[in-house]
Protein backbone atom coordinates (compact mmCIF):
# COMPACT_ATOMS: atom_id res chain seq x y z
CA UNK A 1 0.00 0.00 0.00
CA UNK A 2 1.56 3.30 -1.08
CA UNK A 3 -0.46 5.41 0.74
CA UNK A 4 -0.19 5.08 4.93
CA UNK A 5 -3.53 7.13 5.78
CA UNK A 6 -5.63 5.90 2.77
CA UNK A 7 -8.56 3.46 3.07
CA UNK A 8 -7.42 0.25 1.62
CA UNK A 9 -9.22 -1.94 -0.52
CA UNK A 10 -10.97 -5.05 1.72
CA UNK A 11 -13.33 -7.51 1.40
CA UNK A 12 -14.92 -6.05 4.63
CA UNK A 13 -17.69 -4.21 3.71
CA UNK A 14 -19.48 -1.30 5.63
CA UNK A 15 -22.46 -2.15 6.93
CA UNK A 16 -25.63 -1.95 5.36
CA UNK A 17 -26.93 0.00 8.06
CA UNK A 18 -24.54 2.17 10.20
CA UNK A 19 -26.08 3.39 13.37
CA UNK A 20 -22.35 5.44 14.52
CA UNK A 21 -22.00 8.89 14.35
CA UNK A 22 -20.18 10.40 11.50
CA UNK A 23 -17.49 11.77 14.09
CA UNK A 24 -16.14 10.85 17.11
CA UNK A 25 -14.12 7.45 16.16
CA UNK A 26 -15.00 6.86 12.72
CA UNK A 27 -13.93 9.78 11.55
CA UNK A 28 -10.54 11.62 10.84
CA UNK A 29 -10.51 15.16 12.35
CA UNK A 30 -11.25 17.04 15.48
CA UNK A 31 -15.20 17.12 16.05
CA UNK A 32 -15.17 20.72 17.62
CA UNK A 33 -17.17 21.39 20.95
CA UNK A 34 -19.40 24.99 21.12
CA UNK A 35 -20.35 24.77 24.79
CA UNK A 36 -18.54 24.92 27.67
CA UNK A 37 -20.22 21.27 28.73
CA UNK A 38 -20.00 18.23 26.56
CA UNK A 39 -23.29 17.74 27.86
CA UNK A 40 -25.20 20.38 26.07
CA UNK A 41 -23.43 19.87 22.71
CA UNK A 42 -24.38 16.19 22.68
CA UNK A 43 -28.14 17.57 24.37
CA UNK A 44 -28.05 20.10 21.44
CA UNK A 45 -27.05 16.94 18.87
CA UNK A 46 -30.31 14.45 20.38
CA UNK A 47 -32.40 17.31 19.81
CA UNK A 48 -32.15 18.51 16.74
CA UNK A 49 -32.03 14.65 15.35
CA UNK A 50 -35.62 14.68 17.49
CA UNK A 51 -36.74 17.12 15.65
CA UNK A 52 -35.01 15.97 12.17
CA UNK A 53 -37.31 12.85 13.03
CA UNK A 54 -40.58 14.37 13.55
CA UNK A 55 -40.16 16.56 10.27
CA UNK A 56 -39.30 12.95 8.53
CA UNK A 57 -42.43 11.70 9.59
CA UNK A 58 -44.57 14.35 9.19
CA UNK A 59 -43.57 14.50 5.54
CA UNK A 60 -44.54 10.77 5.24
CA UNK A 61 -47.55 11.45 6.96
CA UNK A 62 -48.32 14.34 4.65
CA UNK A 63 -47.42 12.03 1.42
CA UNK A 64 -49.90 9.34 3.40
CA UNK A 65 -52.56 11.16 3.57
CA UNK A 66 -52.53 12.88 0.39
CA UNK A 67 -52.59 9.63 -1.76
CA UNK A 68 -55.54 8.40 0.22
CA UNK A 69 -57.34 11.69 0.13
CA UNK A 70 -56.63 11.51 -3.79
CA UNK A 71 -57.60 7.69 -3.53
CA UNK A 72 -60.67 8.26 -1.41
CA UNK A 73 -60.33 5.00 0.26
CA UNK A 74 -60.15 5.83 3.84
CA UNK A 75 -61.70 7.81 6.31
CA UNK A 76 -60.80 9.55 9.34
CA UNK A 77 -62.69 7.49 11.28
CA UNK A 78 -61.14 4.26 10.47
CA UNK A 79 -57.59 5.64 10.98
CA UNK A 80 -59.23 6.51 14.66
CA UNK A 81 -60.53 2.90 15.18
CA UNK A 82 -57.21 0.88 13.73
CA UNK A 83 -56.21 -1.55 16.10
CA UNK A 84 -52.72 -2.90 15.37
CA UNK A 85 -52.22 -6.41 15.02
CA UNK A 86 -49.11 -8.94 16.22
CA UNK A 87 -46.95 -8.24 13.01
CA UNK A 88 -48.33 -4.51 13.27
CA UNK A 89 -47.19 -4.21 16.29
CA UNK A 90 -43.86 -5.91 15.93
CA UNK A 91 -43.03 -4.13 12.74
CA UNK A 92 -43.81 -0.60 14.54
CA UNK A 93 -41.58 -1.80 17.97
CA UNK A 94 -38.71 -1.89 15.33
CA UNK A 95 -39.28 1.61 14.06
CA UNK A 96 -39.73 2.90 17.38
CA UNK A 97 -36.52 1.21 18.07
CA UNK A 98 -34.75 2.72 15.09
CA UNK A 99 -35.66 6.33 15.82
CA UNK A 100 -34.19 5.96 19.45
CA UNK A 101 -31.12 4.55 17.77
CA UNK A 102 -30.78 7.29 15.73
CA UNK A 103 -31.73 10.02 18.27
CA UNK A 104 -29.63 8.84 20.81
CA UNK A 105 -26.64 8.26 18.02
CA UNK A 106 -24.05 10.01 20.25
CA UNK A 107 -24.12 7.13 23.04
CA UNK B 1 -38.11 31.77 4.21
CA UNK B 2 -37.11 30.43 1.23
CA UNK B 3 -37.88 26.78 0.12
CA UNK B 4 -34.95 24.83 -1.06
CA UNK B 5 -35.65 22.66 -3.75
CA UNK B 6 -36.56 19.18 -2.74
CA UNK B 7 -34.45 16.32 -3.15
CA UNK B 8 -37.24 14.91 -5.87
CA UNK B 9 -35.85 17.82 -8.18
CA UNK B 10 -32.48 16.56 -8.35
CA UNK B 11 -31.00 15.49 -12.13
CA UNK B 12 -31.84 11.81 -12.19
CA UNK B 13 -28.75 9.80 -14.17
CA UNK B 14 -28.29 6.17 -14.08
CA UNK B 15 -25.29 5.92 -11.34
CA UNK B 16 -27.24 7.99 -8.49
CA UNK B 17 -28.40 6.10 -5.85
CA UNK B 18 -31.69 5.80 -4.64
CA UNK B 19 -33.02 7.08 -1.27
CA UNK B 20 -36.30 5.20 0.86
CA UNK B 21 -39.10 8.18 1.01
CA UNK B 22 -37.95 8.98 4.07
CA UNK B 23 -34.17 9.44 3.53
CA UNK B 24 -35.92 11.11 1.02
CA UNK B 25 -37.55 13.30 3.56
CA UNK B 26 -34.39 13.62 5.66
CA UNK B 27 -32.38 15.01 2.86
CA UNK B 28 -34.76 17.57 2.86
CA UNK B 29 -35.02 18.30 6.36
CA UNK B 30 -30.93 18.49 6.32
CA UNK B 31 -31.84 21.47 3.30
CA UNK B 32 -34.54 23.24 5.63
CA UNK B 33 -32.17 23.34 8.65
CA UNK B 34 -29.11 24.70 6.38
CA UNK B 35 -31.64 27.12 4.82
CA UNK B 36 -32.94 28.11 8.30
CA UNK B 37 -29.14 28.41 9.56
CA UNK B 38 -28.66 31.20 6.83
CA UNK B 39 -31.73 32.93 6.68
CA UNK B 40 -32.29 33.04 10.87
CA UNK B 41 -29.44 32.15 12.98
CA UNK B 42 -26.54 34.11 10.48
CA UNK B 43 -28.47 37.68 10.88
CA UNK B 44 -29.03 37.17 14.93
CA UNK B 45 -24.99 36.50 14.89
CA UNK B 46 -24.70 39.59 12.93
CA UNK B 47 -27.02 41.37 15.35
CA UNK B 48 -25.43 39.86 18.51
CA UNK B 49 -21.82 41.38 16.69
CA UNK B 50 -23.19 44.59 16.25
CA UNK B 51 -25.19 44.65 19.91
CA UNK B 52 -21.27 44.37 21.16
CA UNK B 53 -20.59 47.74 19.79
CA UNK B 54 -16.90 46.64 19.43
CA UNK B 55 -15.47 47.13 15.41
CA UNK B 56 -12.81 44.35 15.75
CA UNK B 57 -10.26 44.81 13.49
CA UNK B 58 -9.26 40.81 12.55
CA UNK B 59 -11.34 37.90 11.95
CA UNK B 60 -9.41 36.68 15.04
CA UNK B 61 -10.84 39.35 17.42
CA UNK B 62 -14.27 38.67 16.48
CA UNK B 63 -13.76 35.20 17.24
CA UNK B 64 -12.61 35.85 21.01
CA UNK B 65 -15.50 38.09 20.62
CA UNK B 66 -18.12 35.89 19.06
CA UNK B 67 -17.44 32.18 20.24
CA UNK B 68 -19.31 32.34 23.75
CA UNK B 69 -22.23 33.99 22.38
CA UNK B 70 -25.09 32.03 22.13
CA UNK B 71 -26.37 33.17 18.87
CA UNK B 72 -22.95 31.93 17.53
CA UNK B 73 -23.32 28.75 18.95
CA UNK B 74 -26.73 27.94 18.15
CA UNK B 75 -25.81 28.76 14.57
CA UNK B 76 -22.61 26.48 14.58
CA UNK B 77 -24.25 23.57 16.37
CA UNK B 78 -26.49 23.32 13.60
CA UNK B 79 -24.52 23.68 10.90
CA UNK B 80 -22.38 20.87 12.33
CA UNK B 81 -25.17 18.58 12.72
CA UNK B 82 -26.81 19.19 9.91
CA UNK B 83 -23.77 18.16 8.38
CA UNK B 84 -23.29 15.21 10.71
CA UNK B 85 -27.10 14.30 9.47
CA UNK B 86 -26.53 14.14 6.18
CA UNK B 87 -23.51 12.12 5.92
CA UNK B 88 -25.22 9.54 8.37
CA UNK B 89 -28.03 9.58 6.18
CA UNK B 90 -26.09 9.05 2.60
CA UNK B 91 -23.66 6.86 4.10
CA UNK B 92 -26.76 4.32 5.04
CA UNK B 93 -28.38 4.74 1.55
CA UNK B 94 -25.28 4.53 -0.40
CA UNK B 95 -24.31 1.40 1.90
CA UNK B 96 -27.50 -0.23 1.20
CA UNK B 97 -26.58 -0.26 -2.44
CA UNK B 98 -22.98 -0.21 -2.80
CA UNK B 99 -22.85 -3.36 -5.08
CA UNK B 100 -25.35 -2.53 -7.12
CA UNK B 101 -23.28 1.00 -7.62
CA UNK B 102 -20.41 -1.60 -8.54
CA UNK B 103 -22.22 -2.95 -10.73
CA UNK B 104 -23.95 0.01 -12.61
CA UNK B 105 -20.29 1.29 -13.10
CA UNK B 106 -19.08 -1.60 -14.21
CA UNK B 107 -21.43 -2.00 -16.87
CA UNK B 108 -21.05 1.50 -17.97
CA UNK B 109 -17.42 2.26 -17.65
CA UNK B 110 -16.83 -1.21 -19.53
CA UNK B 111 -15.55 -0.08 -22.93
CA UNK B 112 -13.28 3.22 -21.48
CA UNK B 113 -10.17 1.92 -20.89
CA UNK B 114 -10.01 0.88 -24.71
CA UNK B 115 -11.45 4.18 -25.64
CA UNK B 116 -9.51 6.30 -23.23
CA UNK B 117 -11.85 7.95 -21.68
CA UNK B 118 -11.43 6.46 -18.28
CA UNK B 119 -7.89 5.70 -17.23
CA UNK B 120 -7.21 4.54 -13.72
CA UNK B 121 -3.53 3.91 -12.25
CA UNK B 122 -3.61 2.25 -9.03
CA UNK B 123 -0.16 2.52 -8.62
CA UNK B 124 -1.15 6.16 -8.43
CA UNK B 125 1.27 7.88 -5.47
CA UNK B 126 -2.48 10.07 -3.65
CA UNK B 127 -0.76 12.79 -1.81
CA UNK B 128 -1.23 12.61 1.97
CA UNK B 129 -2.99 16.04 1.63
CA UNK B 130 -5.88 14.46 -0.11
CA UNK B 131 -5.98 10.96 1.49
CA UNK B 132 -5.75 11.76 5.03
CA UNK B 133 -8.65 14.12 5.40
CA UNK B 134 -12.48 12.99 5.60
CA UNK B 135 -13.33 16.26 3.52
CA UNK B 136 -16.59 17.99 4.95
CA UNK B 137 -17.45 14.87 6.95
CA UNK B 138 -17.15 12.18 4.11
CA UNK B 139 -15.58 9.06 6.10
CA UNK B 140 -12.80 8.21 4.17
CA UNK B 141 -12.81 10.87 1.93
CA UNK B 142 -12.57 11.15 -1.98
CA UNK B 143 -9.97 8.60 -2.13
CA UNK B 144 -11.43 5.86 0.04
CA UNK B 145 -12.73 2.13 -1.72
CA UNK B 146 -14.53 0.06 0.63
CA UNK B 147 -14.88 -2.39 -2.28
CA UNK B 148 -13.12 -3.26 -5.48
CA UNK B 149 -13.99 -0.73 -7.91
CA UNK B 150 -15.73 1.34 -5.65
CA UNK B 151 -17.93 4.61 -6.01
CA UNK B 152 -19.66 4.79 -2.77
CA UNK B 153 -17.92 7.71 -1.64
CA UNK B 154 -18.44 9.55 -4.95
CA UNK B 155 -22.18 8.31 -5.30
CA UNK B 156 -22.22 9.23 -1.21
CA UNK B 157 -21.11 13.22 -2.46
CA UNK B 158 -23.45 13.39 -5.15
CA UNK B 159 -26.50 12.79 -3.18
CA UNK B 160 -25.82 14.41 -0.17
CA UNK B 161 -24.38 17.70 -1.64
CA UNK B 162 -27.73 18.40 -3.32
CA UNK B 163 -29.51 18.75 0.21
CA UNK B 164 -26.36 20.36 1.72
CA UNK B 165 -26.90 23.29 -0.94
CA UNK B 166 -30.69 22.95 -0.69
CA UNK B 167 -30.86 22.40 -4.85
CA UNK B 168 -29.00 25.89 -4.67
CA UNK B 169 -26.19 24.38 -7.58
CA UNK B 170 -28.89 23.16 -9.76
CA UNK B 171 -30.32 19.48 -10.57
CA UNK B 172 -27.12 18.67 -11.57
CA UNK B 173 -24.82 20.56 -9.00
CA UNK B 174 -22.70 21.98 -11.16
CA UNK B 175 -23.28 25.58 -10.96
CA UNK B 176 -19.61 26.53 -10.78
CA UNK B 177 -19.10 24.82 -14.05
CA UNK B 178 -21.78 26.68 -15.65
CA UNK B 179 -20.54 29.84 -13.85
CA UNK B 180 -17.48 29.17 -15.54
CA UNK B 181 -18.60 28.50 -18.69
CA UNK B 182 -20.95 31.80 -18.73
CA UNK B 183 -18.00 34.02 -17.46
CA UNK B 184 -16.06 32.81 -20.61
CA UNK B 185 -19.03 33.36 -23.29
CA UNK B 186 -19.65 36.97 -21.85
CA UNK B 187 -16.20 38.39 -21.90
CA UNK B 188 -14.81 36.12 -24.70
CA UNK B 189 -17.22 35.17 -27.21
CA UNK B 190 -14.54 33.88 -29.41
CA UNK B 191 -12.71 31.95 -27.05
CA UNK B 192 -12.63 28.29 -28.40
CA UNK B 193 -10.53 26.36 -26.92
CA UNK B 194 -9.49 22.94 -28.30
CA UNK B 195 -7.91 21.44 -25.27
CA UNK B 196 -9.46 22.05 -22.19
CA UNK B 197 -8.37 20.35 -18.77
CA UNK B 198 -10.18 20.43 -15.24
CA UNK B 199 -7.65 19.65 -12.43
CA UNK B 200 -8.92 18.19 -9.41
CA UNK B 201 -12.62 16.97 -11.52
CA UNK B 202 -13.85 15.14 -8.66
CA UNK B 203 -17.11 13.11 -10.06
CA UNK B 204 -17.21 15.80 -13.27
CA UNK B 205 -19.75 18.11 -11.82
CA UNK B 206 -17.96 21.25 -12.96
CA UNK B 207 -16.29 19.64 -16.51
CA UNK B 208 -19.72 18.65 -18.29
CA UNK B 209 -20.85 22.20 -18.89
CA UNK B 210 -17.61 22.56 -20.03
CA UNK B 211 -18.84 19.96 -22.75
CA UNK B 212 -21.75 22.32 -23.64
CA UNK B 213 -20.48 25.24 -23.67
CA UNK B 214 -17.52 24.24 -26.20
CA UNK B 215 -18.86 20.50 -28.08
CA UNK B 216 -15.60 20.65 -29.97
CA UNK B 217 -13.15 20.42 -27.41
CA UNK B 218 -11.16 17.49 -26.16
CA UNK B 219 -12.04 17.56 -22.54
CA UNK B 220 -9.14 15.95 -19.82
CA UNK B 221 -10.80 15.74 -16.53
CA UNK B 222 -7.79 15.21 -14.12
CA UNK B 223 -7.74 13.96 -10.30
CA UNK B 224 -6.20 11.58 -8.06
CA UNK B 225 -9.50 9.85 -6.43
CA UNK B 226 -10.57 6.43 -8.47
CA UNK B 227 -13.91 6.08 -6.87
CA UNK B 228 -14.99 9.64 -7.84
CA UNK B 229 -13.51 9.02 -11.46
CA UNK B 230 -15.12 5.57 -12.04
CA UNK B 231 -18.44 7.23 -10.92
CA UNK B 232 -17.66 10.76 -12.94
CA UNK B 233 -17.22 8.41 -16.15
CA UNK B 234 -20.22 6.43 -15.65
CA UNK B 235 -22.60 9.22 -14.58
CA UNK B 236 -20.70 11.11 -17.78
CA UNK B 237 -22.14 8.12 -20.46
CA UNK B 238 -25.59 8.23 -18.44
CA UNK B 239 -25.65 11.40 -19.23
CA UNK B 240 -25.28 10.76 -23.35
CA UNK B 241 -21.47 12.40 -22.76
CA UNK B 242 -19.31 9.55 -24.06
CA UNK B 243 -15.57 11.95 -24.85
CA UNK B 244 -14.25 13.91 -21.47
CA UNK B 245 -11.41 12.02 -20.70
CA UNK B 246 -11.46 11.10 -17.03
CA UNK B 247 -7.65 10.00 -15.82
CA UNK B 248 -6.73 9.65 -12.33
CA UNK B 249 -3.06 11.16 -12.24
CA UNK B 250 -1.74 13.88 -10.15
CA UNK B 251 -2.91 17.43 -10.60
CA UNK B 252 0.48 19.00 -10.25
CA UNK B 253 2.33 16.62 -12.54
CA UNK B 254 -0.18 15.12 -15.60
CA UNK B 255 0.96 13.28 -18.35
CA UNK B 256 0.02 16.08 -20.78
CA UNK B 257 2.58 17.60 -22.91
CA UNK B 258 3.48 21.12 -22.06
CA UNK B 259 2.18 23.88 -23.87
CA UNK B 260 -0.79 21.94 -25.40
CA UNK B 261 -3.82 23.49 -23.59
CA UNK B 262 -6.22 26.55 -24.22
CA UNK B 263 -8.11 26.32 -21.07
CA UNK B 264 -6.92 24.62 -17.24
CA UNK B 265 -9.12 25.32 -14.84
CA UNK B 266 -10.48 24.10 -11.24
CA UNK B 267 -13.61 24.76 -9.56
CA UNK B 268 -13.38 24.67 -5.57
CA UNK B 269 -10.50 22.95 -5.50
CA UNK B 270 -7.53 25.14 -4.22
CA UNK B 271 -9.36 25.39 -0.83
CA UNK B 272 -9.00 21.22 -0.58
CA UNK B 273 -5.44 21.80 -1.79
CA UNK B 274 -2.04 21.75 0.67
CA UNK B 275 0.10 24.60 0.79
CA UNK B 276 3.03 22.68 -0.61
CA UNK B 277 0.75 21.99 -3.44
CA UNK B 278 -0.91 25.18 -4.60
CA UNK B 279 2.01 26.58 -5.81
CA UNK B 280 2.28 23.64 -7.83
CA UNK B 281 -1.34 23.60 -9.70
CA UNK B 282 -0.29 26.75 -11.03
CA UNK B 283 2.76 25.74 -12.45
CA UNK B 284 1.07 22.78 -14.26
CA UNK B 285 -1.38 25.33 -15.16
CA UNK B 286 1.59 27.27 -17.00
CA UNK B 287 3.50 24.40 -18.42
CA UNK B 288 -0.10 23.32 -19.99
CA UNK B 289 -1.29 26.35 -22.01
CA UNK B 290 0.21 27.49 -24.89
CA UNK B 291 0.47 31.35 -26.02
CA UNK B 292 -2.82 32.79 -25.40
CA UNK B 293 -4.11 30.26 -23.54
CA UNK B 294 -6.10 31.09 -20.11
CA UNK B 295 -6.00 29.54 -16.65
CA UNK B 296 -8.92 30.22 -14.69
CA UNK B 297 -9.84 29.06 -11.01
CA UNK B 298 -12.99 29.16 -8.92
CA UNK B 299 -13.13 29.79 -5.41
CA UNK B 300 -14.99 31.53 -2.28
CA UNK B 301 -13.74 34.65 -1.77
CA UNK B 302 -10.39 35.59 -0.21
CA UNK B 303 -10.74 37.51 2.85
CA UNK B 304 -8.61 40.11 1.43
CA UNK B 305 -11.19 43.24 2.01
CA UNK B 306 -13.93 41.21 3.51
CA UNK B 307 -15.54 42.79 6.99
CA UNK B 308 -13.61 40.69 9.63
CA UNK B 309 -17.15 39.62 10.72
CA UNK B 310 -17.87 37.79 7.10
CA UNK B 311 -14.23 36.73 7.77
CA UNK B 312 -14.80 35.15 10.44
CA UNK B 313 -18.46 33.32 9.45
CA UNK B 314 -16.77 32.08 5.93
CA UNK B 315 -13.91 31.02 8.14
CA UNK B 316 -16.41 28.44 9.59
CA UNK B 317 -15.72 25.20 7.36
CA UNK B 318 -11.79 25.87 8.39
CA UNK B 319 -12.24 25.23 11.94
CA UNK B 320 -15.14 22.98 12.22
CA UNK B 321 -16.10 21.08 8.95
CA UNK B 322 -12.68 19.32 8.21
CA UNK B 323 -11.32 21.47 5.68
CA UNK B 324 -7.97 21.91 7.46
CA UNK B 325 -6.28 24.22 3.75
CA UNK B 326 -9.82 26.58 4.08
CA UNK B 327 -8.32 29.49 6.58
CA UNK B 328 -4.62 29.53 4.67
CA UNK B 329 -6.12 29.62 1.38
CA UNK B 330 -8.64 32.56 1.61
CA UNK B 331 -5.69 34.27 3.52
CA UNK B 332 -3.59 33.76 0.01
CA UNK B 333 -2.87 35.89 -2.33
CA UNK B 334 -3.57 34.10 -5.50
CA UNK B 335 -2.53 36.20 -7.81
CA UNK B 336 1.29 36.64 -6.77
CA UNK B 337 1.17 32.44 -6.54
CA UNK B 338 0.57 32.95 -10.17
CA UNK B 339 2.95 35.76 -10.96
CA UNK B 340 5.56 33.03 -9.14
CA UNK B 341 4.62 30.21 -11.20
CA UNK B 342 5.69 31.97 -14.35
CA UNK B 343 2.68 34.53 -15.07
CA UNK B 344 2.61 38.00 -16.33
CA UNK B 345 1.33 40.14 -13.84
CA UNK B 346 -0.37 42.41 -16.43
CA UNK B 347 -1.99 39.08 -17.90
CA UNK B 348 -3.26 38.39 -14.45
CA UNK B 349 -7.04 39.30 -13.23
CA UNK B 350 -9.31 38.59 -10.25
CA UNK B 351 -13.29 38.38 -11.13
CA UNK B 352 -16.71 37.03 -10.08
CA UNK B 353 -18.34 34.30 -11.56
CA UNK B 354 -22.22 33.24 -11.27
CA UNK B 355 -23.90 30.81 -12.51
CA UNK B 356 -26.35 32.54 -15.58
CA UNK B 357 -29.87 31.56 -13.89
CA UNK B 358 -29.17 30.92 -10.32
CA UNK B 359 -28.07 34.80 -9.22
CA UNK B 360 -31.55 36.22 -8.78
CA UNK B 361 -32.07 32.49 -6.05
CA UNK B 362 -29.59 34.18 -4.07
CA UNK B 363 -31.21 36.48 -1.91
CA UNK B 364 -29.19 35.79 1.02
CA UNK B 365 -25.50 35.42 1.84
CA UNK B 366 -24.86 32.61 3.25
CA UNK B 367 -21.12 32.38 4.14
CA UNK B 368 -20.03 29.66 1.71
CA UNK B 369 -22.85 28.26 -0.16
CA UNK B 370 -23.69 30.69 -2.97
CA UNK B 371 -23.65 30.01 -6.53
CA UNK B 372 -21.06 33.08 -6.95
CA UNK B 373 -17.52 32.60 -6.88
CA UNK B 374 -14.21 34.78 -7.11
CA UNK B 375 -11.93 34.05 -10.16
CA UNK B 376 -8.50 34.15 -10.62
CA UNK B 377 -6.94 33.16 -13.23
CA UNK B 378 -4.03 34.56 -16.09
CA UNK B 379 -3.24 34.41 -19.98
CA UNK B 380 -0.73 32.77 -20.62
CA UNK B 381 1.44 35.65 -22.86
CA UNK B 382 0.09 35.24 -26.32
CA UNK B 383 4.06 35.04 -27.56
CA UNK B 384 7.73 35.24 -26.47
CA UNK B 385 9.53 33.73 -23.27
CA UNK B 386 6.06 32.99 -21.25
CA UNK B 387 5.70 29.87 -23.12
CA UNK B 388 9.05 28.83 -23.61
CA UNK B 389 10.60 28.92 -20.01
Amino acid sequence: MTNSDSLAVTDHLPPAVDPSPPSLTTLRGRRPEFTDDPMLDRLYSITIAAVSELMVTRSRLDTLERLLAAKNTLTQQEMEDFIADDAAKRERGELQQQILQRIFREL
Amino acid sequence: MTNPKPWQDIGRHAMLPQPTLDERAHLDVVAHLNLFATERLAPAVQRAYERQGVAANDRHEVRRLMEPNPDYRTWSLLRRNTMEQRQHVVRNLVGRQRIELQEKARELNRDGESAGTLRLNPKLQVPRYVCAVDQHLLRGGYTAEWLQDDVSNAANYDAGMFATLGGGAGPWNNAAGRALANWLRSNFPAFSPARIVDLGCGLGHNTLPLRQCFPHAEIIAIDVAAPMLRYGHARARSLGVTDVKFWQQDAVQTSIESHSCDLVFTTMVLHETSKEALPRFFREAHRLLRAGGLTLHLEQPTYRGLPPLEQFMRDWDGKHNNEPFWSALHETNLPQLLQAAGFHEEHIFETRCVAQDSIEDVPHEDFGRAPAWYGVGAWQAATGDAVND
